[in-house]
């Protein structure tokens, strides 16, 4: 049995995220991020701010975790998937605690559009939510954009909505 | 003494802690461009609250005294203040908006979270949404004038959609949105220009520009600021005063 609810059915107000334009500091996405998603006594989840262009189209989303990949010294990014090279990846880590002050914060002045997840992925408002699930899942997002004429950006699904309605069709299915 | 506050008096804290920081400028103990002890600090030399010391220092950031910098800390301005000469003023004479033949180069409409003090000066919550407008105004195809502009985004939420190339967003907001304008505050400096904003106006970073910053008011809402840099050259100010 396959759901009859589209994305537009589950999609959530784009205001309900924080809102930057690309040429933000990480610096400042971070303050950002405090004041709008770490204060808020109701928890927005997944915690995302949206990027925008000048002309307020959504270009990418930024997560923690991007910007802590972002904050990592250049030589702990893993270059190529050494063979046989697995053994105590985090004991590099050692290294970034000593280097935090002085690299982390040069790197915190670069623009976020250079450490955003950029906006690849969208929905239409009368996509099915399966759609939905399979871009989120091949794509690991937790968050969907979702346009209008392929254009206007309407609203975002999110992971949450669209795992609850799925799994709700499989447990009516067991009967 | 001066520099204590007195919880004896009726006088509520933050205001005497307001009167208290503000000596420490005026007398220049904190000197004009440093940055001002930590609220933690602040909070142990005046033996009061976190919230005392936050209300005292927004205070003094509305009023020009001080400006905050993201992640950096705050800092003591370098801006002379304007003591109560309150006149009515005919501003739409002062107004950049109108007037002056400008065209207009839209530079960005988009929608963010308030940095620095902007949240400040716009009278918001830090975690509202905000309408951001630069424009660029151009004299004989020659850019004089960078304008940037701050509206609380629920106050008209479809801002966004109009054009604001062609049209004053002063008009935008009494003829489309009936919020007359009541009340502007101005304020009027010489200021530094940053390498971004000396890119966009054709000056080296650093050069001398006129910074004007104005705050419009509906009512008791402030429904815009708007930050202006213009080239010092080409420009007269007319400001026309009448007493009531």
């Amino acid at each position: 049995m396959s759901t009859s609810k589209v994305a537009k059915d589950l999609m959530i107000d784009v205001f309900e995220f924080p809102h930057i334009p690309y040429w933000f500091s990480i610096r400042q996405a971070i303050g950002i991020i405090k004041k709008s998603l770490l204060t808020k006594e109701k928890c927005l989840q997944p915690m995302a701010v949206l990027v925008f262009d000048e002309k307020y189209n959504l270009v990418g989303t930024v997560s923690m975790k991007d910007i802590l990949r972002g904050l990592e010294p250049r030589f702990l990014k893993p270059t190529t998937k050494a063979q046989g090279h697995v053994a105590d990846e985090a004991g590099l880590s050692v290294l970034w605690d000593t280097l935090f002050n002085k690299e982390s914060k040069e790197m915190a002045e670069k623009p976020i559009s250079d450490v955003m997840t950029p906006a690849k992925f969208f929905v239409l408002p009368d996509d099915p939510i399966t759609k939905a699930a399979y871009l989120m899942v091949h794509n690991e997002l937790a968050l969907l954009p979702v346009l209008e004429n392929n254009k206007k950006f309407v609203g975002l699904v999110r992971m949450i909505e669209v795992f609850d309605e799925l799994s709700n069709n499989i447990l009516e299915g067991r009967g | 003494m001066d520099n204590l506050i007195d919880r004896h008096k009726s006088e509520k804290l933050y205001v005497q802690l307001f009167d208290i920081l503000k000596k420490k400028i005026e007398d220049g103990d904190w000197p004009v461009t440093s940055q001002i002890p930590t609220e933690e600090e602040i909070c142990r030399t005046y033996e009061v609250s976190k919230a005392t010391v936050r209300l005292s220092v927004l205070e003094l950031v509305r009023q020009g005294y001080l400006t905050r910098q993201q992640g950096k800390g705050t800092f003591v301005c370098k801006r002379i203040i304007p003591e109560g000469l309150m006149m009515s003023t005919s501003f739409r004479e002062l107004m950049l908006e109108a007037g002056v033949n400008f065209s207009t180069k839209l530079l960005a409409k988009t929608v963010t979270m308030p940095i620095d003090d902007i949240d400040v000066k716009l009278g918001v919550p830090e975690d509202r949404h905000i309408i951001y407008i630069r424009r660029l105004r151009l004299l004989d195809n020659e850019p004089i004038l960078l304008q940037e502009s701050y509206i609380p985004h629920h106050l008209c939420p479809s801002l966004l959609h109009d054009d604001v190339e062609d049209n004053s967003l002063f008009d935008l907001f009494e003829k489309k949105y009936g919020m007359k304008i009541t009340r502007i505050v101005d304020f009027i400096e010489i200021a530094h220009v940053t390498a971004a904003e000396g890119q966009v106006l054709g000056l080296p970073e650093g050069a001398v520009a006129m910074l004007l910053e104005q705050h419009f008011y509906a009512g008791d809402t402030q429904v815009m600021y708007m930050r202006s840099v213009k080239r010092p050259e080409r420009f007269r100010f007319y400001i026309e005063m009448e007493r009531k």
